[in-house]
């Protein structure tokens, strides 16, 4: 199965939705529909055959002529990981949204095709491009719809530190062919270790800080509880829980296949900057008043606990942390859709007037209780397993101090949903209007539940453990 | 005198990232934005070059032609950051609109 | 955007950390003694003519031996052009009626013709000389922008129904995987050229280089496509803004 399919069937339901619009308005639910769910057929056959490795390149040509597309069992678990969370997100904005705006689904096709692209690239710089078309792609799905002045500028604050992000690693790429002439991520491997210094530390500074840029870790975090929380729910839901995940993976994939052994000290940066986020976001969550921002900056506490496993160079906390990305897709976006309804339902933003769920929608409260507790590090759910993975692997590489921030994370995090859960279940003070169904959404938050149960057994299930451990890029040191 | 090209390319970054963080502007904002992309295109460019080198057009009038590899990089990374510079102008007509104003101060949700 | 203080002390880190960069990526250049291509771009150079049957160096590269990259980047101009129209969508926008002068109008009419010449001349032999499909777009693109300009915005929308130009950028995308996909059915890859079966011809004919030329037409239809939509969309105006203070006029 050619890798090439999981970008090209997303991509060409996207062009072929506006011919759609012109020629058979009727059958565009349709038309979006199957498209997804080839898409999603595509990219999960591409995941289920490359799982022991896939490496095509375009065109057939050799591998340091053309464009090499390769399939490992960690871009397959990603690739799994977007073809779970699109099709979910595709569900909820279809009925948030209805039909009347094509180009909404048009964008989101495309982001979908690039964050597939980015997954199973080999060639940096198709990495680059496909990174780009996932950013503007992104800004555009903040900005939707464009009614809300509040959403544009968060775009625009977004897109100012993108694209300053992406300079930076397109300057990071420019120096790594000029220092080898080489742009197969493979055959890079080997010219690294023989870089001189200085070119390498450039190399490294300007990927580092461009990813991070685009990650949303802090120092560079200001458009992201802007973006998130401005965008419309299934938006968010997306953004938070699929498309942080793609700048997240570039970074682990370049870090380990460049520079495990000429740079060393490219990981104490990352698990630096991961404390740090952990630190900032868990803070600024528990000062929010309005439930989106607080869920953004939990996010963003998130995102760091992920850099924290990436930053330990071990196999144990690269496991983790893909581990956490899953547990983090599941109840982030359970969460995000979960608060949407809620929204909608009250036309209130604030904490203060989002009471009486418990009687009104018991199902999403209960499941946002359930998500809630998984993503603060409950145990025995999907979240402290993850987190207990995270622990170990920092204390056993030494790095005591971001230990102690994840316990403390757990701690902060644990209060602030409990205040939320607080305030979603003490009784109404104004009577709520009738509530509409909403089927669609709540076969997504039943599934994520799902999904987050079955992640949290997925260590007791036989060959569990050992998909688990399988998951890490060869050359980690265990 | 490749010296030079590459030094221009950095000192362009730099000038586009200072104006970058110290404007209030949004316009020029997005002119920084630009100039650090010419900044980086031109140090790919750069990159290219062979002292004696012809253009890279069959049949070669000389001996040497220059390195193809980063035209083709250049001329992605013109579209690439034309269309973005083409997203953050049409967001500041927009924004415009609804407030009257590019000044970043007076923009409540682009502060900090 | 966070440092718009215009206190001294708030900007020096900001400027010590942009010299501070600035000083980094110069000591990080590396200047090779002996420039030589590679053995990569040797390989371009010496085979394109066998391997492609293309003249044009950079066009082999863009559109065959890297054309995945070309996909992708005709993509980011797709996926922008989606997004400003979407954004400037909406019965609150009108195109504009006013146009320039009776003598840039007729000075206009005549000239149209040789843009049209130009533009096609550069999509068309951009296998052989400088230019190619993404060039070529933009000049056609250049025309459409100055009809709007010129004659004003709704004529240039009567002249070219903006649903034909969605229509051309999409058939244009469908068309380029659809040559990839020949390629991919035929087992030599996707994108595939001369290994596909396309006859490559006399490299220096109009009609070599086997699919280059027809991925150059449809990019440059879908580039000229997007560039006109992008902006007939950004000049609409805004008809009786309800929200906001008045215009005013900036100093800054």
């Amino acid at each position: 199965m050619n890798p090439v399919f999981a970008v090209l069937l997303p991509l060409c339901t996207a062009f072929l939705i506006p011919l759609g619009f012109i020629f058979f308005r009727r059958a565009l639910p349709l038309l979006v529909f199957s498209g997804g769910f080839f898409s999603a057929l595509g990219a999960g056959a591409v995941a289920f055959l490359g799982w022991g490795g896939i490496s095509t390149v375009m065109g057939g040509w050799a591998p340091e002529l053309g464009i090499a597309l390769k399939v490992d069992s960690l871009s397959a678990c990603f690739l799994l990981l977007t073809s779970l969370g699109f099709p979910l997100a595709l569900l909820s904005s279809a009925e948030e949204f209805g039909w009347h705006s094509w180009r909404f689904y048009v964008i989101f096709f495309l982001s979908w095709a690039s964050t597939n692209g980015i997954l199973v690239a080999g060639d940096i710089f198709n990495l680059f491009v496909f990174f780009e078309i996932f950013s503007v792609a992104a800004y555009l799905l903040v900005s939707f719809p464009a009614s809300s002045w509040q959403a544009v500028e968060a775009s625009f604050k977004y897109l100012i530190f993108g694209t300053l992000g992406a300079l930076f690693i397109l300057l990071g790429i420019s120096y790594i062919f000029m220092a080898t002439g080489q742009l197969n991520m493979a055959l890079l491997q080997d010219f690294f270790p023989a870089l001189p210094g200085p070119t390498l530390g450039v190399i490294a500074g300007c990927l580092l800080g461009g990813l991070l840029v685009k990650c949303g870790s802090a120092p560079a975090h200001f458009w992201l509880p802007d973006a998130h929380s401005s965008a419309r729910a299934p938006v968010s839901a997306l953004l938070s829980g699929v498309l942080v995940k793609a700048p997240l993976y570039a970074l682990l994939r370049l870090g380990t296949l460049f520079f495990l052994s000429p740079l060393p000290r490219f990981f104490p940066l990352l698990l630096f900057f991961g404390t740090l986020s952990l630190g900032v976001g868990h803070l600024m969550a528990m000062q929010q008043e309005k439930i989106k921002r607080m869920l953004a900056y939990s996010t963003v506490a998130q995102i760091g606990t992920i850099l924290l496993g990436l930053g330990c160079a071990s196999s144990l906390g690269a496991t983790a942390s893909i581990y956490h990305v899953f547990t983090h897709m599941s109840s982030k976006m359970g969460l995000f859709l979960v608060a949407g309804v809620f929204l909608e339902d009250r036309h209130a933003n604030s904490l203060g007037e989002m009471k009486g769920f418990l009687r009104h929608r018991p199902f999403f409260t209960i499941a946002f209780a359930l998500l809630a507790a998984s993503l603060a590090g409950i145990p025995p759910l999907s979240g402290f397993q993850s987190k207990w993975l995270l622990l170990l692997a920092c204390v056993e590489k030494g790095y005591l101090i971001p230990a102690l921030f994840l316990l403390g994370g757990t701690l902060i995090s644990t209060a602030y949903y409990l205040k939320v859960l607080g305030a979603f279940c003490s009784p109404a003070e104004a009577p709520l209007p009738h509530r509409r169904p909403r089927p669609l959404v709540q076969g997504a938050v039943l599934f994520l539940v799902l999904l987050s149960l079955l992640l949290a057994v997925l260590p007791l299930l036989p060959g569990g453990k050992e998909l688990l451990f399988s998951l890490p890029p060869e050359g980690m040191l265990p | 005198m490749i010296l030079l090209s590459y030094g221009t390319a950095i000192v362009l970054f730099v000038i586009g990232l200072c104006t970058l963080l110290f404007r209030r502007n949004l316009f020029k904002i997005v002119i920084a934005l630009s100039l650090m992309e010419g900044g980086v295109l031109l140090l790919i460019t750069s990159m290219g070059y062979i002292p004696g080198g012809v253009p890279p057009l069959l049949p070669l009038l000389g001996e040497q032609a220059v390195n193809p590899l980063p035209q083709s990089f250049t001329l992605t990374a013109i579209v690439i950051g034309a269309s973005d510079i083409a997203l953050a102008l049409a967001y500041i007509i927009k924004i415009y609109h609804h407030y009257g104003t590019v000044d970043v101060d007076k923009i409540r949700g682009l502060r900090g | 955007m966070t440092f718009t203080s215009s206190r001294l002390i708030h900007r020096i880190p900001a400027l010590l950390l942009s010299l501070g960069i600035g000083f980094f990526l110069w000591r990080g250049l590396v200047l090779p003694s002996f420039p030589h291509l590679g053995s990569t771009a040797a390989h371009y150079v010496t085979h394109t003519a066998s391997e492609t049957g293309a003249s044009n160096v950079v066009a082999a590269i863009l559109f065959d031996y890297r054309a995945f990259d070309s996909l992708g980047e005709a993509t980011v101009i797709y996926t922008t052009v989606c997004g400003v129209a979407l954004l400037f969508a909406g019965r609150r926008y009108r195109s504009s009626r006013r146009g320039l002068s009776f003598v840039v109008k007729r000075g206009m009419a005549l000239m149209v013709p040789f843009i049209l010449l130009y533009a096609s001349t550069i999509v068309l032999m951009g296998h052989l000389t400088p230019g190619g499909g993404f060039q070529g777009g933009v000049i056609l693109a250049t025309i459409t922008v100055l009809f709007c300009i010129v004659y004003g915005s709704r004529f240039e929308a009567a002249q070219i129904n903006p649903n034909k130009k969605e229509m051309a950028e999409s058939f244009a995308g469908l068309f380029f995987v659809g040559l990839g996909l020949v390629g991919l059915l035929g087992g030599a890859g996707f994108l595939a050229n001369l290994r596909a079966g396309f006859p490559g011809g006399t490299p220096g004919e109009l009609l070599s280089a086997g699919t280059i030329p027809f991925l150059n037409i449809a990019v440059g239809l879908k580039v000229g496509a997007s560039l006109s939509t992008l902006f007939y969309s950004m000049i609409k105006i805004l008809e009786a803004p309800s929200e906001g203070p008045p215009p005013e006029v900036f100093s800054s």
